[in-house]
């Protein structure tokens, strides 16, 4: 079993604070939500976990399986296990989506063990029709021109690809219509397992419906503010965060990030 | 400019040009040559300081050739291969190959010296009389005078060739001896056919290299021309490839600038009669601390000439780039079209590139436009890389091949998409 550990942790965006102490614990084998409104702080802690240069961590730890994954670069978290499905994937021209996701297995594994062309292309097959992705995604350039919706699959199809221990997923739903909904979920649900734990990132329970997750975590002035199951995203869908912010005696501050 | 010479020169060229056997009137060519050198000034490409670059060096440029220059290197082709192939090592020639059903068609593709030699009148028509001119400046003055090898190739008219001509040309740099190197194509009426070349220097020793490459193509001719770069950092050159493009001629460039010492190089396509149409293709790398500037040029003189750029450069380290690319439609070219797009990538702080876009147009009832750009990568591109777990000198290889790739993937040459493919790996590896 893995462990990413995330620890009274602080982080700034040129210079202003936006979590303030987040601590929160992903196991293997759990799926957790972290959800919350607009601007309170979701997306920083997956850029900050992935190591995004312009989040600055000012306290805190984040430890994979004891390891101080602070101390690592970008690329050494990832071969470390961990992953991030982003919101806004880059578009690169003259990067073809299959000759990325071969460099980025491969980056994993020693020059002596090198994923061979036909176990990659038939890993690849398997996992575009899991997707219901065209087999001609494959060959086009890296997100160039791609679609909200096929920017989202195609995160999943990395995901797929690579196999990390922890995933993090950034709103991924945002601007899917239910069928991609569905399909992106079937991913995810594929990836379950004793050997792979997420962090899903959401606005709305919708998601959830079709991802369940066994822990929600509700995210507030950039802390952890309520942590519950599966329960507790229904309840957010009736209350909304206003009732839960209530109750808490919590301010929704109104920040951006 | 100061001509780098002995006091002997001019008795060195005439004993050369006898030894040679070149017709009289290449004599006096080479000899109104010199004497022009010294009055002529160096070619103007924007934005480039190079008069103190060492590229008027005549020492030695007519030593005697020896057979220990051979020494210790090795030429190969493959037997089986049917391709039409010339390869030359400094000043000798040591592979011709011209498959026999080429020959039964006329095709000529020889030392420069032997064309001389056997189709004077066919030489005499075309070079450095139509594409370039021996004193437009004091670089083609020089190479008019000290030309001291290269390659003949024509191709008869209405013949057409599948496969492409190859021409390899490695620079002897064992030697102090200046690499002089003309290429004449000679494309008649009607034919087609692609041509490769590629430049390489053996050994280290500082030398200058001269090379102009022209392509004459008759009425309808089409030529697939593809050229990789690749002479050493000691060497310092001069490159000038040049098409005469006459009516409904079609003239293709894939240019793979990849040396590794100081270069300015002038590709230039000239749409002398109506309907001629020339697309050049550059794709250029810059390392360490050697300086590349291109000027690419089209000028469009006939009706309905069409001639577009395309040229997209890596800088890294601390090198320099610079790509001028003009467009220049001349009055009377009513109809047409001059295009450009020029892109420089930097990989690092203290890399430079620079990109000119300049179109000059003296006629109404055209169309132009240019797009250019130099930026650096964009860091948002590398994180997404790293984040899936490529190392950073990994994504940095990705981007370049992606940025160079979307020009590569419009070279029409399949070997020659791989050829630049596999020398841009290699590049970066080292």
């Amino acid at each position: 079993m893995s462990v990413l550990e995330i620890k009274g942790l602080h982080v700034s965006v040129e210079g202003k604070e936006i979590l303030k102490g987040v601590d929160l614990v992903l196991k293997t084998g759990e799926v957790h939500a972290v959800m919350g409104p607009n601007g309170t702080g979701k997306s920083t802690l997956s850029a900050a976990v992935m190591g995004h240069p312009s989040y600055t961590v000012t306290q805190g730890e984040i430890l994979l399986d004891g390891e101080n994954v602070l101390e690592m670069e970008v690329d050494e978290r990832a071969r470390a296990g961990l992953f991030l499905a982003v919101q806004y994937p880059s578009e690169i021209a003259g990067i073809t989506n299959a000759e990325f996701m071969r460099a980025a297995i491969n980056a994993r594994r020693d020059d002596e063990d090198k994923m061979p062309v036909m176990q990659f292309i038939r890993k690849l097959d398997e996992k575009l029709a899991l997707l219901d992705m065209p087999e001609e995604m494959a060959e086009r350039y890296l997100n160039e021109g791609f679609s909200g919706g096929e920017k989202k699959r195609n995160e999943i199809l990395q995901l797929m690809m690579i196999e990390p221990t922890f995933a993090i997923l950034d709103e991924i739903d945002s601007g899917l219509d239910i069928d991609a909904l569905q399909v992106v979920a079937k991913g995810v649900n594929a990836m379950r397992g004793e050997g792979f734990g997420a962090m899903i990132i959401t606005h709305y329970q919708r998601l959830l419906n079709y991802i369940v997750p066994d822990v929600v975590h509700i995210m507030m002035g950039g802390k952890i503010a309520l942590t519950g199951g599966p329960e507790l995203a229904q309840r957010l869908e009736k209350e909304g965060y206003k009732g839960i912010s209530e109750e808490l005696g919590l301010q929704i501050e109104a920040a951006e990030g | 400019m100061k001509l780098n010479k002995q006091t002997t020169v001019l008795d060195d060229l005439t004993a050369f040009s006898k030894h040679k056997n070149e017709p009289d009137w290449m004599l006096q060519l080479r000899m109104q040559a010199l004497s022009k050198i010294e009055a002529l000034p160096l070619p103007n490409i924007e934005r480039v300081q190079f008069d103190r670059w060492p590229l008027l060096e005549a020492e030695q440029a007519f030593q005697a050739m020896s057979a220990d220059d051979l020494e210790g290197v090795s030429f190969q082709i493959d037997e089986k291969s049917e391709q039409a192939a010339v390869i030359q090592f400094g000043q000798h020639t040591v592979i011709e190959k011209l498959p026999e059903s080429y020959r039964q068609q006329g095709v000529i593709f020889t030392d420069i010296f032997t064309a001389l030699k056997d189709y004077p009148d066919l030489v005499k028509e075309a070079y450095m009389q139509l594409a370039v001119q021996p004193d437009e400046d004091c670089l083609t003055a020089f190479h008019a005078a000290f030309m001291n090898s290269g390659v003949f190739l024509y191709v008869p008219k209405d013949v057409h060739l599948t496969e492409p001509l190859e021409a390899h040309f490695f620079q002897n740099s064992r030697i102090k001896e200046p690499f002089v190197k003309h290429v004449l194509i000679y494309a008649d009426t009607n034919s087609s056919f692609s041509y490769v070349e590629k430049f390489e220097t053996l050994f280290h020793e500082p030398n200058t290299a001269n090379c102009i490459i022209e392509v004459v193509a008759k009425p309808g001719a089409e030529v697939k021309f593809s050229a990789v770069d690749q002479l050493g950092e000691n060497t310092t050159a001069y490159f000038n490839r040049r098409g005469h493009l006459m009516h409904h001629a079609h003239v293709d460039w894939a240019l793979g600038v990849m040396n590794n010492g100081n270069v300015i190089a002038d590709f230039d396509a000239d749409l002398v009669e109506e309907g001629a149409h020339s697309e050049i293709k550059a794709i250029a790398i810059s390392m360490g601390r050697q300086i590349q500037a291109i000027d690419t040029r089209v000028t469009n003189i006939g009706r309905h000439s069409i001639g577009h750029i395309l040229q997209h450069g890596v800088v890294r380290e601390q090198a320099t780039l610079t790509f001028n690319g003009i467009g220049h439609i001349l009055k009377g070219a009513s109809g047409a079209d001059a295009q450009q797009e020029s892109r420089v990538l930097m990989l690092s702080d203290k890399a430079r590139g620079d990109v000119n876009p300049i179109l000059l147009i003296d006629e109404h009832d055209v169309t132009a436009g240019h797009a250019a750009s130099a930026g650096r990568v964009d860091p948002e591109e590398m994180y997404y890389l790293m984040s899936r777990g490529i190392s950073k000198e990994e994504a940095e290889r990705l981007v370049i091949r992606g940025f160079l790739g979307s020009v590569i993937k419009a070279v029409p040459l399949k070997g020659v998409r791989e050829e630049l493919i596999e020398t841009i790996e290699r590049k970066l590896i080292e």
